[in-house]
């Protein structure tokens, strides 16, 4: 029986993410990957949770394994499993037995998504005992010092089906990253979508209008990476007032009257 | 003559109802007409008096004036554009309505180009709250101004060439006003030293030297807006031209004023700026550059008026299309009802969160507010300031990340976020929150661990006997006062009418709409895997117990698929505040609200009980049974729910326990407790103020604790800041206009359980 896994090398992150700091977050992370505390990162959609792990990740030079969750996410899609290849069977490890058995951070993204008995297998790992248990093959890894997990989840959407317990948030480190603020963001989109820093800034004030309709049925407003394909559309060629029209108000809401005062909000600024 | 017309009439109305004065005062009113024009009152009379027969007889009060400027024709029309506002608002909007047939009705048939500002109201409202981040209202009114709380915009445009136009040149409106209250044209920011009304008294010409300074200002946001929202100016570059070139037409040669005027036009329009005299053209440059400060622009005014004022028979043109006038009075009047409103709400909020044992040692009399804020005041407690950075765009949002503490002798407490906002405003106001804001509340905050001699203490009174008996949490105490209030729980008696068919038609395409999306969220099918037995095999179960079986390990046995129908496990209680303030609208609106939402449920088949609460002391609580988890929706409970009326007053606590017991007797993976209401919680007696929201927020978290999910939904203007510290553990959302309520109920229970 042999074991054949991923490649982890694979995984490690060789250029640097482009990632802005926006307060203290990287200093905090970092303490708790040295401290062996797992991370939460809340935050609207878009903030850039993502980015700022895979910028912890190449910061700290270990491989990062992101795992986007969905409601069908068990246990072993987590741990591993036995495959079976000409009669024989043999062992792949699941992404986190990977993170866990070469010291890399593994991400759980929208970690609310997961089914509830995941809960088995991150509960022991995220506290001081830091085990996974894999019961099929009777192993019982401990994480290495390098091991982090963190996951992530959008405190904004109200649904009590998708509530994250206590006994689960109560074992990290969370740390919250809303949208940068303007002159930051500003930075971030004429980065990300190599438009010109006034261009950027205007698209910044559209979504900072939309955030202020929050109270107003708008369920989010718009969010980073909304700017940054505006932006991109924008930088090939298309109309800006229409590329926001399609990257922006269509893709916030689908209420007509919404849908118009974007609109405006749009043809005003731009 | 008479007789046929009595007979005419009788058809339409019953007039054996009317008595004999009245009967001859519309005989006398009709005989006056022309025969044709008698046939169309009549017809009229018969459409109306159905619907409500003093709005006959204001019809009839009305018709003289309303003929003197409708044709006979005109008049079907018009009785429909009342019926429609009687409909919305009521009789008496109806009868203003009535009263000024220009405005209101001629002007709107005139021509289709025109665009009156109703049908553009919603999509304004939300741009500019958009754009200033503020709850700015937005109003109509005879002239275009602000006093920076609320737009004032005229009731109709019609001076673009189409509806596109004209919603422009309402856009651009609002846009200006926006751009007077950003760049605080009223001077009312803390870093200007001069009153703007005292400014302008110590000119001998005021209507000249505010004509000068609202010019200049406008000068200054046109530039502003230029630079801050480019595309809205860019779009109104044909309009600045035409403006311009009418202008032109009228300008009195050589006259300084009108030349300025013309200048910020052809500016506007990108064209080529007209010669100024050199004095001039310093002066604009002034008002023109962005970092000019409210001194600056008052020396200038300064400067221009002394020019203007020399020229001869200066005659003022009337103020741009999009200037509107300079209101400082109402701009001062407003800016000290809200920083009272403000004081208030900070001091409230802040005692909320303040310790108690955090407590002021000397309980002395307020400084006067003109102290300014020293580090530390009397009761040890201050604010840390805020970091100041360059660009106010900048500055507004990173403060807003920045936490910021209130410094407690040597403790630091952090600010919640809605008391962070507070904070910023007033310091926008005043330059910094006053010191006393701060003793005030901890004076008050001190007052709840030592329950002072004060109005704040209910009574204390027997223990009450018999019926539902509920403690009641007193926050002083930190403990319950044992079996302090009785429940009654009271049936509704159906009413028979026609509200809930009303209310079906009224919504009848959102009904549809809504039953279809919640039909959707009932047939949620899913293949689950993994079964012992099913539709299908599960290939990859089937791969892994081979595996295991190869390695030596015990199978599992689940090996298929099957399709399977969630059950949607979820009981929902929907608790709705009957007290007297509900009256109205917002009782018309929960109600509406109710119906959507049972339609909606109903199609869904989740389970659902509807209660509804008032009362008056302690010793009466009422719950009021509406529909409980067991009844089916149908006849009687669409009675039941037209029967909700407004009661006496808002004792949360009790019922909320009450509902808890309730749903912890139902067996539901999911449990939901929904309150509807539109304010504060408020009895008869002592049960008010912190009190009355601790309490709530005590049976709220008692709910929460025995594994029910509550939820809130208010309808209140001025909630927000209690509102964070009642349901700061329990989600709530707030609805600020309640005409959205009945269509937000069904969307927020669908967001909530999917």
């Amino acid at each position: 029986m042999q074991i054949t896994s991923q490649k982890i090398e694979e995984h490690l992150i060789q250029e640097q993410p482009f990632y802005l700091v926006q307060k203290n977050e990287l200093i905090i992370a970092q303490a708790a990957y040295k401290n062996g505390i797992p991370l939460l990162l809340k935050g609207p959609t878009g903030s850039g949770k993502s980015r700022f792990m895979q910028f912890l990740a190449w910061k700290l030079q270990r491989p990062l394994i992101t795992v986007s969750c969905h409601d069908d996410l068990s246990t072993s899609d987590l741990v591993g499993r036995y495959l079976i290849r000409g009669g024989e069977t043999f062992w792949v490890d699941g992404p986190m037995t990977l993170a866990v058995r070469h010291g890399g951070i593994c991400y759980l993204d929208e970690v609310v998504e997961a089914r509830k008995d995941t809960t088995v297998v991150i509960h022991p790992l995220a506290d001081d005992r830091r085990e996974l248990a894999i019961e099929k093959r009777g192993e019982l890894l401990t994480a290495p010092p390098e091991f982090m997990l963190a996951v992530s989840y959008n405190p904004g959407y109200q649904s009590v089906l998708k509530d994250m317990k206590q006994s689960t948030r109560q074992r990290f480190v969370a740390l919250e990253l809303g949208y940068p603020h303007a002159d930051l963001e500003t930075e971030i989109v004429a980065h990300e979508s190599a438009v010109d820093n006034k261009l950027a800034r205007l698209l910044v004030r559209i979504a900072a209008m939309t955030r202020g309709l929050k109270d107003a049925g708008l369920q989010e407003g718009a969010s980073t990476r909304l700017l940054v394909h505006a932006g991109l559309l924008i930088k090939d060629g298309i109309e800006p007032r229409e590329a926001c029209r399609v990257t922006i108000s269509q893709a916030l809401t689908d209420d007509r009257e919404l849908l118009n005062t974007l609109d405006e909000m749009v043809s005003s600024v731009l | 003559m008479k007789n046929s017309l009595a007979a005419r009439l009788q058809k339409v109305i019953p007039v054996d109802w009317l008595n004999d004065w009245e009967k001859e005062e519309i005989f006398e009113q009709l005989a006056a007409y022309e025969p044709l024009v008698q046939q169309v009152v009549i017809e009229q009379l018969g459409i109306l008096w159905p619907v409500n027969s003093s709005l006959c007889f204001d019809f009839l009060s009305h018709l003289p004036k309303g003929l003197a400027c409708l044709s006979t024709e005109q008049l079907p029309a018009w009785v429909k554009g009342f019926l429609d506002v009687y409909e919305a608002n009521g009789l008496r909007a109806a009868r203003e309505y009535m009263a000024d047939v220009e405005a209101n009705f001629l002007c709107r048939i005139r021509g289709e180009k025109g665009l009156s500002l109703d049908e553009v109201i919603p999509r304004l409202l939300l741009y500019l709250r958009g754009l200033s981040g503020r709850r700015l209202e937005l109003e109509k009114a005879s002239s275009l101004s602000t006093d920076t709380n609320t737009v004032f915009l005229p009731r109709d445009i019609s001076a673009g060439a189409n509806k596109a136009d004209n919603l422009y040149i309402y856009k651009l409106l609002s846009s200006f006003r926006w751009a007077e209250i950003e760049r605080d044209i009223y001077c009312q920011q803390q870093t200007v030293p001069t009153v703007l009304e005292e400014f302008l008294r110590s000119f001998e010409d005021q209507p000249l030297a505010a004509a000068c300074y609202h010019l200049l200002q406008t000068v200054h946001l046109a530039e502003f807006l230029r630079s801050y929202l480019p595309g809205l100016m860019r779009d109104g570059r044909a309009l600045f031209r035409h403006l311009g070139q009418n202008a032109e037409r009228a300008a009195a040669p050589d006259c300084q004023f009108t030349a300025v005027r013309q200048w910020l036009l052809c500016r506007c329009a990108e064209d080529p700026l007209p010669e100024l005299s050199a004095e001039t053209a310093a002066i604009i440059a002034t008002a023109a550059a962005d970092q000019s400060s409210h001194v600056d622009l008052l020396a200038a005014t300064t400067d221009f008026y002394n020019i203007v004022h020399c020229q001869e028979n200066l005659i003022l043109p009337p103020p741009l299309l999009f200037q509107g006038e300079l209101r400082p009075r109402e701009a001062r009047l407003t800016r000290l009802a809200r920083r009272q409103e403000q004081k208030q709400q900070f001091i409230k909020a802040l005692a909320a969160v303040l310790p108690t044992m955090a407590v002021a040692a000397p309980a002395e009399a307020e400084p006067p507010a003109k102290s300014a804020a020293p580090a530390l005041t009397e009761s040890g407690a201050s604010l840390s300031p805020l970091r100041q950075a360059a660009n106010k765009e900048a500055a507004s949002e990173a403060s807003l990340k920045e936490p910021r503490y209130i410094c407690l002798d040597d403790e630091q407490l952090e600010l919640p976020a809605e008391l962070h906002l507070l904070a910023r405003d007033i310091e926008d106001d005043l330059g910094a929150v006053p010191s006393f804001y701060i003793a005030s509340a901890s004076r008050m905050a001190g007052s709840r661990g030592q329950a002072p001699a004060g109005t704040l203490l209910p009574q204390e009174g027997p223990t009450l006997q018999g019926g539902l008996l509920y403690d009641e949490w007193d926050f002083r105490r930190r403990g319950f006062r044992k079996n302090w209030c009785r429940l009654i729980v009271k049936p509704v008696m159906a009413t028979k009418g026609t509200f809930v068919s009303t209310t079906m038609a009224k919504y009848r395409g959102q009904i549809l709409q809504l039953k279809r999306q919640f039909e959707m969220m009932r047939s949620q099918q899913r293949f689950i895997k993994r079964q012992q037995d099913g539709d299908d095999i599960d290939l990859d179960a089937l791969t892994e117990a081979y595996a295991d079986r190869r390695a030596g390990l015990v199978p599992s046995e689940k090996l298929f698929v099957r399709l399977q129908r969630d059950e949607r496990d979820i009981a929902a209680l929907f608790l709705v505040d009957m007290s007297s303030s509900t009256e109205g609208w917002v009782g018309t609106a929960l109600k509406e609200s109710l119906v959507l939402l049972s339609e909606a449920l109903h199609s869904l088949g989740d389970r659902y009980a509807i209660y509804g609460f008032s009362g008056m002391r302690r010793s009466r609580s009422e719950l009021f049974h509406i529909k409980d988890f067991t009844e089916p929706y149908g006849e009687e409970i669409k009675g039941r729910i037209a029967a909700i009326s407004p009661m006496d007053y808002t004792r949360m606590g009790p019922p909320i326990r009450h509902c808890t017991r309730i749903l912890k007797d139902i067996e539901a993976r999911v449990k939901l407790l929904i309150l509807l209401t539109d304010g504060k919680p408020e009895d008869y007696d002592d049960y008010k103020g912190e009190y009355a929201i601790e309490d709530s927020r005590h049976a709220l978290l008692e709910a929460k604790a025995a594994g029910i999910h509550p939820f809130c939904i208010s309808i209140d203007k001025e909630a927000q800041v209690y509102l964070g510290h009642l349901f700061g553990d329990i989600n709530y959302t707030f609805i600020d206009d309640v005409k959205k309520l009945p269509l937000r109920v069904p969307e927020i229970y669908r967001t909530l359980t999917s």
